[in-house]
């Protein structure tokens, strides 16, 4: 079929989720639906949360603006902008009365520490990865029958609750009104087509998904793309992950090509079109898919579809979606090679990681080997088990915190408040030892402050946001009747999280080389500089800075210490229960709190100034691995990666001229292994040069696919704050050195 | 008392200097004068101190911790009287700004070997290994030999980056524990050379000839300066020369002129061509009138 080319697509496309335009008659605006919301739950006071939430979905998939554009391959939405879903402001309701209802102690707690930057925590509803192997082999009619066969069950068995069958209630409302859109769809396309071959077809697409399961790549593409809309549009919960493609898609693939349904280009539009609807998006964090893996014969999962995917990725240059790639020793070179020269030639949105380091991971802390084999990648670059298991990010601790806390006895200088612990007072400290005592009891009261609250909240996560469409993909959850995202998959856990780790090292270590070893000043006057944020103190501060002594730089005696401190996080949270029948996990991952607890936190006496970012992921502080990448990769695989179950990232920043030609590749290539046989989980590189990204902050205009990657979020370069773009053109001027 | 050689700071994760991921040790001295020369920190075989002037804090500190009064501040501006300075690098350790580099430091076979090893697991998982570099290494031969033997008895692949203007005994000298020499090849009419290096090439040539005949493995490096050495002609020469050699491959180097700053950081007078870095096309023309002599060429930015 003789579709448009998708040069002529491109406008509309890029413009579908910043600023589409709809047919009035198709429905009502985005903002008017969301008008009607609060007043539709009210006329339903009373009843159970799941079928309100239900009712909602379904009003929104009557009435909100469609379209089904000849310049796309999937339908539109109206409901595109993710900072105005419609369903938010009953969420937001809802998250209101469990707090006042349910959670006065534990958020006054919750909260005070927030503010005093102790931690950054908050209910997490983004990390969500349905079962897209249920969602290809049942489609959306098979899904709603598969959980009515669930509930006939129950049922049958007697044990049918109130909270059952409102939770049954909800997925089948909600699936219903699934089927209810595609028929507007399908009705629009039809009615507007006018011959148009690519609307036709993809009236037919939709036609096949009102009534059964996809059986070709644009079917499947497509149910991707819908179940992504359904679940993070409408019933607002973060699909973190668009599945492991290649091994997903595959065989759908083949049979196309073998019977002669579509062409390889025709394949390649539909890719092509298929990551532009998040190319469009475009949220800073990115939207994640991977590719590879290990079968379970032990072959690879790189097919010609993962070649095709990377291919059709790298022409259309867009930041997001993010793919990672999970690498094992059977991984084809060419492919690897192809992921690393996209990545040199400027693609930083492509990330590594390791299915022999996940493997032990996971295994010490008990999963099976075949569940860490099939785990999903998501979100930034963190595992979890398939189908069996959902994890959420509850909280950050701040690793600098700790310093402010000994040096001011308790009291966060900032915010005034004060805070009790086992610690011993400023006076009371005569060693080193005593103070890295100190600075243990100070963490580990941090992490107890983000379990108790965590517990207490983690609790209602689904009376807050019910979370159907996923749970109706997910076995575990159907079984038990229980939210997926709450407390329904095998596996409920939790992940705490850190920033600062490399500066909390770095910090210990100038009070034991200036305080303890070199005198040069006592503790109280530290604490005196600090407060006063370094002023008059500026040698002192350039000395610390100057100080030999540093994270990143593969010296033992600086990496034991970051050793320590890693096992003390992992001992202390590891397989702690949570409150949802789950458990804690650690996580060497900070998203973007290294610089918003960062602002939080003071001068610390690793020369930081008061509201600097600090480390990120268990990445030096900027600038300080003054050694090179190799001892880098030394100090940080010196930390067990196992430690962190939660994830394991780190990120290495390169100059071009480093890795130009065939010899930068094949180091690019030995470094990536080195970093994984020593238990390294997940490596991103970013690749540039300062003079280029001096100019990207004066030109913006001329930079615009200019691509960084921020803990895990691929951005644009010339949409981050200036701030953040200081910090990089800094790393880019040292690492060029 | 054991050996000790005189080397710059080592550079990890070196890349372009022999095969996989590499340590590359800079030597210090050299017996050629390349005008183009982009490590003038490495030609004297004595350490030095570098002076960055735009680094300069104005902190003071090198001036009270100096015990030959080598740093001074006048008018809060640093001056640096280069001839009182013996190089100690006791300012360079108390330099706020990092303005101040000591280039040059003792170092014994068995330390560089165990800073080496740090890096092993990078050398095995790229086929990598350590470069001996400089200046010229073979300027500090029994250095170079015992530190090359070490390397090679802890299995690790070697590689000599030299611009064998050197005796020939040097050279026959660490044949057995070098698995690949890195040969500037900077011009082929001696007189040229003389005028752009200092010296003819004709022991050059002769060493290159010895090495080919003994086996050893050589890859060729053309520093491509323009208006220098990039004629027709030249090419054409070079590529007769080698392609009677027993060469693995020829890699062009094009020039760039990043390293003026390290001129007058050490006091030393500019001699780099004011030529611009050669274009893309240029350099794949030089690279095909040395094919077209049967030498395995290629731009080193390939």
């Amino acid at each position: 079929m003789p579709y448009a080319a998708f040069e002529q697509d491109k406008e509309y496309l890029f413009g579908k989720f910043r600023n589409p335009v709809f047919d009035p008659s198709t429905g009502l605006d985005n903002e008017t639906v969301q008008n009607h919301i609060l007043p539709l739950a009210e006329s339903m006071k009373g009843l159970p949360h799941p079928v309100v939430k239900g009712r909602i979905f379904e009003y929104i998939c009557r009435n909100i603006q469609i379209d089904v554009n000849p310049h796309d391959c999937f339908p539109g939405f109206a409901c595109f902008d993710r900072n105005k879903r419609p369903i938010t402001p009953l969420i937001s309701a809802w998250d209101r009365e469990v707090n006042e209802t349910c959670l006065r102690e534990s958020n006054e707690i919750m909260y005070a520490r927030n503010d005093a930057g102790l931690h950054s925590m908050w209910k997490d509803f983004d990390h969500s990865v349905p079962d897209w192997d249920s969602i290809l082999t049942l489609g959306f009619p098979g899904l709603l029958r598969r959980a009515e066969q669930y509930r006939a069950e129950r049922e049958r068995r007697g044990e049918m609750t109130e909270d059952a069958k409102a939770y049954f209630d909800g997925i089948a409302i909600t699936l219903h009104a699934v089927l209810e859109m595609l028929d507007r769809f399908i009705r629009y396309a039809e009615e507007h087509a006018n011959g148009n071959p690519r609307m036709l077809a993809e009236a037919e697409c939709l036609k096949q998904l009102r009534t059964g399961a996809p059986r070709n790549t644009y079917e499947v593409l497509q149910i991707i793309y819908l179940h992504f809309m359904f679940c993070e549009h409408i019933d607002r919960m973060q699909v973190r992950s668009l599945g492991n493609l290649d091994r997903m898609i595959y065989p759908y693939y083949q049979r196309d090509l073998e019977e002669g349904r579509f062409t390889e280009e025709k394949i390649r539009e539909f890719f092509a079109c298929f990551l532009m609807q998040w190319g469009s998006i475009n949220n800073y964090w990115g939207h994640p898919f991977y590719l590879g893996g290990t079968k379970a014969d032990g072959s690879t999962e790189i097919n010609d579809l993962s070649f095709l995917i990377l291919d059709v990725f790298d022409k259309l240059a867009v930041p997001t979606p993010k793919i990672q790639i999970k690498v094992a020793r059977n991984t084809p070179r060419e492919f690897l090679d192809k992921a690393l020269d996209m990545i040199r030639r400027g693609h930083n949105s492509l990330v590594f990681v390791s299915e022999e380091s996940i493997r032990r991971a996971m295994m010490s802390i008990g999963y099976s080997e075949e569940t860490a084999r099939t785990c999903d990648i998501r979100g930034c670059y963190e595992f979890v088990p398939r189908v069996l298991g959902n994890t959420t990010g509850i909280g950050h601790i701040n690793m600098l915190k700790p310093f402010e806390l000994i040096f001011n006895d308790g009291r966060d200088p900032k915010t005034g408040r004060v805070f009790e612990s086992e610690a011993p007072k400023l006076e009371e400290i005569t060693t080193f030892d005593d103070f890295y005592k100190a600075y243990i009891l100070w963490l580990d009261n941090i992490i107890e402050g983000i379990i108790f609250c965590s517990r207490a909240f983690e609790k209602h996560l689904h009376r807050i946001n019910p979370a159907q469409m996923y749970s109706a993909t997910i076995p575990s959850s159907l079984k038990t009747a229980r939210d997926a995202f709450s407390n329904g998959c095998v596996y409920n856990n939790s992940s705490i999280l850190n920033a600062g780790f490399g500066s909390a090292v770095d910090a210990l270590m100038a009070v034991k080389e200036f305080v303890f070893e070199k005198k040069e000043l006592t503790l109280p006057e530290f604490r005196d500089i600090l407060n006063s944020n370094w002023k008059g103190h500026e040698k002192l501060r350039l000395r610390i800075l100057r100080s030999g002594l540093k994270y990143g730089n593969g010296i033992d005696q600086v990496d034991f210490y970051a050793e320590m401190i890693a096992r003390f996080l992992g001992n202390k949270i590891n397989l702690r229960p949570n409150s949802r029948g789950g458990v804690y996990e650690a996580s060497g991952h900070s998203a973007r709190t290294f610089i918003t607890l960062g602002e939080r936190t003071g001068a610390t006496p690793d020369g930081r100034f008061a509201g600097e970012e600090m480390s990120k992921n268990l990445s030096p502080a900027m600038g300080m691995d003054t050694n090179g990448v190799t001892a880098l990769i030394r100090s940080v695989t010196r930390l067990d990666a196992a430690t962190f179950p939660g994830d394991f990232p780190l990120d290495v920043m390169m100059h071009p001229a480093t890795v130009q030609g065939k010899e930068g590749l094949d180091a690019m290539r030995g470094l990536l292994f080195t970093y994984l046989l020593n238990h390294g989980v997940a490596i991103h590189f970013n690749i540039f040069d300062a003079a280029v990204l001096e100019d990207a902050q004066k030109h913006p205009d001329r930079y615009s696919g200019l691509q960084v990657r921020v803990c895990g979020w691929n951005v644009r370069f010339t949409e981050l704050a200036k701030k953040e773009q200081d910090a990089y053109i800094e790393r880019a001027r040292n690492i060029a050195e | 008392m054991s050996i000790t050689g005189i080397i710059l700071e080592p550079k990890r994760f070196a890349v372009h200097d022999g095969p996989g991921i590499r340590t590359t040790f800079f030597l210090k001295g050299c017996p050629l004068r390349c005008i183009w020369c982009h490590n003038p920190e490495s030609v004297p075989p004595h350490p030095e101190l570098a002076y960055y002037a735009h680094k300069c804090i104005r902190c003071g500190e090198c001036v009270s911790i100096c015990p030959n009064g080598a740093h001074s501040m006048r008018e809060k501006k640093h001056e640096f009287h280069r001839s009182l300075c013996t190089a100690c690098g006791k300012c360079e350790r108390a330099c706020l700004g990092r303005a101040l580099r000591l280039y040059g430091k003792r170092i014994t076979p068995e330390e560089a070997t165990a800073l080496a090893l740090e890096d092993r697991a990078f050398y095995e998982q790229s086929g990598g290994g350590v470069t001996l570099s400089g200046g010229e290494p073979l300027f500090q031969p029994e250095f170079c030999l015992e530190l090359l033997k070490q390397l090679k008895t802890a299995g690790v692949h070697t590689a000599l980056d030299t611009c064998c203007f050197v005796p020939r005994t040097a050279l026959e000298a660490v044949l057995p524990v070098t698995d690949v020499f890195l040969v500037d090849f900077k011009h082929a009419d001696s007189s040229e050379h003389r005028k752009l290096t200092g010296q003819g090439n004709e022991l050059i040539l002769d060493n290159l000839h010895f090495l080919s005949e003994r086996g050893a493995e050589i890859e060729i490096r053309i520093p491509f300066v323009p208006g220098c050495n990039d004629s027709d002609e030249n090419m054409e020469r070079t590529g007769e020369i080698l392609g009677g050699l027993n060469v693995k491959s020829v890699k062009l180097l094009p020039y760039h002129d990043l390293a003026r700053t390290k001129y007058a950081s050490l006091g030393r007078t500019d001699t780099m061509p004011h030529a611009k870095p050669p274009s893309p096309d240029r350099i794949a023309h030089a690279v095909r009138l040395l094919r077209a002599r049967h030498v395995n060429a290629r731009s080193g930015t390939e």
